[in-house]
């Protein structure tokens, strides 16, 4: 209980900083996001329209998800310096797997009568991908955002081991100068920070897959 | 006869090591409603599956209106044919109205906009026997049947001159089929359209057919208007055939 007011009294003595803190902790993970959204949706769509890439895109995509995400950031520093460069390279390398995976399972795991339908009724490969394809793999390819958005917001609390801005700070802080109250007020803000996003993403993931199943 | 809408010649097909059509010609007049039938596996999918380009020949050619499908665009050949399958195939992600003005909307029809299309998606579900009021509806909300009728409706709505349908009726209860069946029946009548139906129910094939083609193991057995195929079955294999047939006439 007392840790529990510590941590209320810091959030009340220091708002501007953690104000501060989380915005650039979301402007950090949404960067990222941004890119390994992007990088993901469109190799899982390449991969799934040429399937002989997919095993090599996959097995890459998995080797790099399996380097611990510090060990990412220290390996990234002689080739892109300290910063939030070097952090937001790091969480978009770490966050394009989840979505790979699931842009290709969800575009592969289609009811062929439908694209069998899709196809004989004249639909060119761009149409075929655009009006049947991607919104029927919504769901799934959501789901995969999802994982993605949770994941790069709470990797992003170790960005400040290479000298990134976000949350990760005052849980650094915490730590050099004995202060677990600030640790855990950071802590607190970034599990609040990807809930809230689970959950909102959650919802949206479910309207889509009701609205692409039969 | 009259210059063939479409035209087999000489078309042969295999999958690996099992050959599915055998040297197929045959002619299909403007306005027939040609039924197919045989077992599963005898090579009548396959049939269909040519004329779209969904599949192309080993050997032979296949002409739809004057022009060899091997040629053409397959793309722009398949938005001028309907296409009716089994399963229906609808798009879970799109209401009735939008599945019905795919065809129109990929082919950037003018005229399949707003308030346009719902009218046109409306009367084309009129036409099928469905209340114009499903055309909001999303597809997993329709009964079998209905589903079907959408299904009908959406391979009709680009005002095709040829239309296919493989086992359309197939998965749905004895008496909606009786009901589709009379529908399609009108419909052909009343629109003179090309029809090749696939089925592999004798009953429906003679009962809907002006022509039927009875196929086994990949070659034709009897191509004839169905009263010939129930008066003199051309080989043992019809006669067996449409000996059921009338058995189960003579019980009901």
């Amino acid at each position: 209980m007392e840790l529990l007011q510590e941590i209320f009294s810091l959030y009340a003595q220091r708002s501007d900083w953690f104000l501060e803190l989380l915005a650039s902790h979301m402007a950090l993970a949404l960067s990222a996001i941004a890119m390994s959204g992007t990088l993901g949706l469109l190799l899982g769509v390449l991969i799934s329209e040429l399937p002989r890439l997919a095993p090599p895109v996959m097995g890459v995509c998995n080797v790099l998800y399996t380097v611990p995400a510090i060990s990412l950031l220290g390996i990234l520093i002689p080739f892109t310096g300290i910063g939030d460069k070097t952090a937001v390279i790091a969480l978009t390398i770490y966050g394009v797997m989840p979505m790979v995976r699931n842009t290709y399972v969800g575009l592969t795991s289609l009811d062929p009568d439908i694209l069998e339908a899709a196809r004989g009724m004249g639909s060119t490969r761009v149409q075929l991908l655009l009006r049947v394809k991607l919104p029927m793999a919504a769901g799934v390819i959501l789901a995969g955002l999802r994982n993605t958005v949770v994941m790069t917001i709470s990797v992003a609390g170790i960005a400040s081991f290479v000298g990134a801005g976000g949350l990760g700070v005052a849980i650094y802080r915490g730590i050099t100068i004995y202060n677990p109250a600030m640790t855990a007020a950071g802590s607190v803000l970034i599990a609040l920070l990807a809930f809230l996003c689970d959950l909102a993403l959650g919802a949206l993931e479910r309207y889509f897959k009701k609205r692409g199943s039969p | 006869m009259a210059e063939p809408i479409i035209r087999f010649e000489g078309v042969s097909k295999s999958f690996g090591e099992q050959v599915v059509l055998r040297d197929l010609s045959l002619d299909v007049a403007p306005g027939e409603f040609l039924t197919i039938i045989g077992r599963s596996g005898c090579g009548k999918t396959t049939a269909l599956r040519l004329v779209n380009g969904l599949l192309s020949p080993d050997a032979g050619r296949v002409l739809v209106q004057g022009k060899d499908v091997a040629q053409t665009d397959p793309v722009a050949l398949r938005r001028g044919i309907g296409y009716a399958i089994q399963s229906v195939g609808l798009f879970p992600h799109l209401t009735v109205e939008k599945n019905i003005a795919y065809v129109p909307s990929i082919s950037g029809l003018e005229g399949w906009k707003g308030k346009e299309r719902r009218e046109k998606a409306e009367a084309l579900l009129r036409r099928v026997g469905l209340e114009p009021e499903l055309a909001g509806r999303y597809p997993r909300s329709l009964s079998g049947g209905q589903r079907q009728r959408v299904g009908i409706a959406r391979a009709l709505a680009a005002g095709p001159e040829i239309l296919l349908m493989d086992e359309p009726f197939g998965a749905v209860d004895e008496i909606t089929r009786g009901q589709l069946q009379d529908e399609l029946l009108c419909l052909h009548q009343a629109s003179g359209i090309t029809v090749l139906f696939v089925t592999h129910d004798i009953g429906e094939a003679l009962k809907l057919g002006t022509r039927t083609l009875v196929l086994e193991a990949g070659e034709v057995q009897q191509y004839a208007p169905p009263s010939e195929i129930l008066s003199g079955p051309a080989t043992p294999f019809v006669e067996e055939l449409v000996c059921r047939s009338r058995q189960f006439q003579a019980r009901a």
